[in-house]
């Protein structure tokens, strides 16, 4: 494992920003941290990266304990910040110049790729540019290193469309050379696309690990019936999650195979049928709703 | 220590290190120019009318009517003290909280440079712009003394024929001549101001970064390196006006800078110029000497930055705002 987490929590006082959190993110996978506001994704990234001693458990990347010898944890890491604030009377060029030296082996000639495939101009100072460009200048002096691990606290915000799917592509080169990314984001769809695993904090608490391959692969059908429901048959029983929702129609999920479910479905007085697969949107609401003391009946995760 | 962090932090206090100097340079320069066109000697009787203030005075009255007195002054003066407070509060309140408060911090140590390195980076181009301060301040009155000139009365003199002997003629009335100030004042006389002032600097640089090292707002940490000089100075004014609070004198780092004492020290007694302690002419150590008085203070600059390491070294990095 490449990050391996124990029992971390971080404490201010009375608040409590992680708790418990135990994680392990094996090399060369891309891992999404999922959560809304104040749910202590930022917070575990900076004990990763030293930033804040942890109240209680340990962090280690690469076998180097985060605390103690975060010198050389940052060595092999990259780190975009959330709030990316750079050195306002620096050029981009000076800027780019700067985090090329001030990390062994850094890449300027890389940065330089980079930008120009941000298409960033690096001739204004960084107090004249805006903030999407700030962002790409953050984007081009992080990602060009050649780190073993990349922190990527949400990169594509502020970015217009077109590159944010730059970006979706460089992680995806990223991974394809078998280094690691933790990739925060709060943009569902992205996160769909680049991670390989998806992990779901709330209120500080690790609340579920997704592997990417096994959601894609569930779906959820909603239908509405002209008579009632009759049990579902032996060999589907087990693994289908059945519900109703607000308006009154049958909501089921199957973990795997939907054409013995459709094959079944069709013997019944179905008046109307709607199938999606169920997607992070879907998950992320039941976490978030389960937070919240909402979750109806058949809304459970299995 | 890191070239790119060190080369950072010289381009960010480049402008007001350039300006500080260029004033500090200007202002010792034109005070010795007034120096040479004031004659005081002229106001020895009404500096006389005011003999129960010199208390406050660092010198006796007589050592500020002379040409090294008077230039030695400039030490005293406002504009000269503020130049270094803007350089070392400016530059020493950025360390840590600046960088933290702008968000910049974030990115630095997302790089594989330790505390330390980032810490030390700006510190030794704060103390090394210091330096080069305390420097401007004594290069701007060396050129003032070395091309100034001085009034001066001169007796007449009367040359007897054929012995060529001349005698003073006080009849005739006096000539008046300028003269070279190099030729009143030996410019490494000051040398001991000019090191006094980087010593202040340095104690307020270190404090500064030590304020700076637990806070997040640079405001803030202006705010209290500022509130602490203005009660140290309070401290030192009351202590010298009343004789039953004399003991508050102790308690101010301002009663260890006293620059033109210094140079009255280097002036009259040459041997004590760099004495850790004076000593009565029984020889008993009676109090800090000059450098004694420069080490209190370099002294406390230097715990101040090592408290500063250990706080900013053990300390959480908040967030940015």
């Amino acid at each position: 494992m490449l990050i391996e987490t124990r029992q971390l929590t971080k404490r201010y006082g009375a608040v409590t920003a992680l708790e418990g959190c135990s994680l392990s993110v094996p090399q060369g996978e891309v891992l999404g941290l999922l959560g809304p506001n104040g749910a202590g994704k930022t917070t575990l990234l900076r004990i990763l990266l030293g930033y804040i001693r942890p109240s209680a458990g340990s962090a280690v990347i690469g076998g180097l304990d985060c605390h103690r010898q975060s010198v050389a944890v940052r060595r092999r890491t990259a780190y975009l910040p959330g709030e990316v604030r750079l050195f306002g009377q620096m050029r981009g060029r000076d800027v780019l110049r700067f985090f090329a030296e001030v990390r062994p082996g850094g890449n300027l000639k890389r940065s330089h790729e980079l930008a120009e495939r941000l298409e960033l101009q690096l001739a204004p100072r960084v107090a004249a540019m805006s903030t999407g460009m700030r962002q790409k200048l953050a984007l081009a002096a992080t990602l060009a290193v050649d780190a073993e691990l990349m922190i990527l606290d949400e990169p594509t915000s502020n970015l217009d469309p077109t590159v944010r799917r730059v970006i979706a592509r460089i992680v995806e080169e990223i991974r394809r050379q078998g280094r690691t990314v933790l990739f925060s984001s709060h943009v569902l769809s992205e996160v769909e696309e680049v991670c390989d695993r998806v992990a779901f904090l709330r209120a500080g608490r690790l609340a579920h690990l997704q592997a990417m391959h096994d959601l894609k692969r569930r779906h959820r059908i909603r239908a509405l019936l002209s008579g009632p429901m009759p049990p579902p048959p032996k060999e589907l029983a087990g693994e289908l999650v059945i519900g109703r929702d607000a308006a009154g129609a049958v909501v089921i999920e199957t973990p795997g195979e939907v054409a013995p479910l459709l094959r079944w479905l069709a013997t019944l007085p179905l008046t109307e049928m709607d199938v999606q697969p169920v997607g992070l949107r879907s998950l992320y609401d039941r976490i978030h709703d389960a937070d919240a003391g909402q979750a109806a009946e058949g809304t459970r995760i299995p | 220590m890191n070239r790119a962090l060190l080369m950072k932090s010289i381009l960010e206090g480049r402008l007001l290190l350039a300006s500080c100097m260029t004033t500090m340079l200007v202002f010792c320069w034109t005070r010795v120019w007034l120096v040479g066109h004031f004659d005081m000697s002229r106001f020895e009787t009404v500096i006389e009318q005011f003999r129960e203030w010199e208390r406050f005075s660092p010198v006796p009255f007589e050592h500020l009517v002379t040409h090294t007195g008077r230039i030695a002054m400039a030490y005293e003066e406002p504009i000269l003290i503020l130049c270094v407070c803007l350089w070392v509060i400016a530059r020493g309140t950025d360390c840590i909280s600046g960088e933290i408060g702008r968000g910049t911090m974030e990115m630095l140590l997302a790089q594989p440079v330790s505390r330390v390195q980032v810490l030390w980076s700006q510190a030794s181009v704060t103390i090394a712009g210091l330096a080069l301060l305390a420097l401007a301040s004594w290069l701007g009155l060396y050129l003032g003394i070395q091309t100034n000139t001085v009034e001066e009365q001169v007796t007449q003199t009367w040359t007897i024929p054929w012995l060529r002997i001349e005698i003073a003629n006080p009849l005739a009335a006096k000539e008046v001549v300028r003269r070279p100030l190099a030729d009143k004042v030996n410019p490494a006389h000051l040398v001991p101001a000019a090191f006094n002032l980087f010593s202040l600097g340095f104690f307020l640089a270190g404090l500064s970064t030590l304020m700076s090292s637990w806070d997040r707002y640079r405001w803030r940490t202006i705010g209290l390196v500022v509130g602490i000089y203005i009660v140290q100075l309070t401290l030192k004014i009351v202590g010298l006006a009343s004789d039953q609070l004399a003991w508050f004198r102790r308690v101010s780092f301002f009663t260890a800078y006293e620059p033109t004492r210094f140079v009255s020290t280097a002036v009259y007694h040459p041997e004590s110029t760099w004495s850790i302690l004076l000593r009565d002419e029984a020889g008993r150590w009676t109090a800090p000497g000059p450098l004694g008085y420069n080490l209190i203070l370099l002294g406390m600059g230097a715990a101040a930055y090592l408290a500063a390491t250990i706080i900013f070294h053990r300390r959480d990095v908040p967030a940015p705002l």
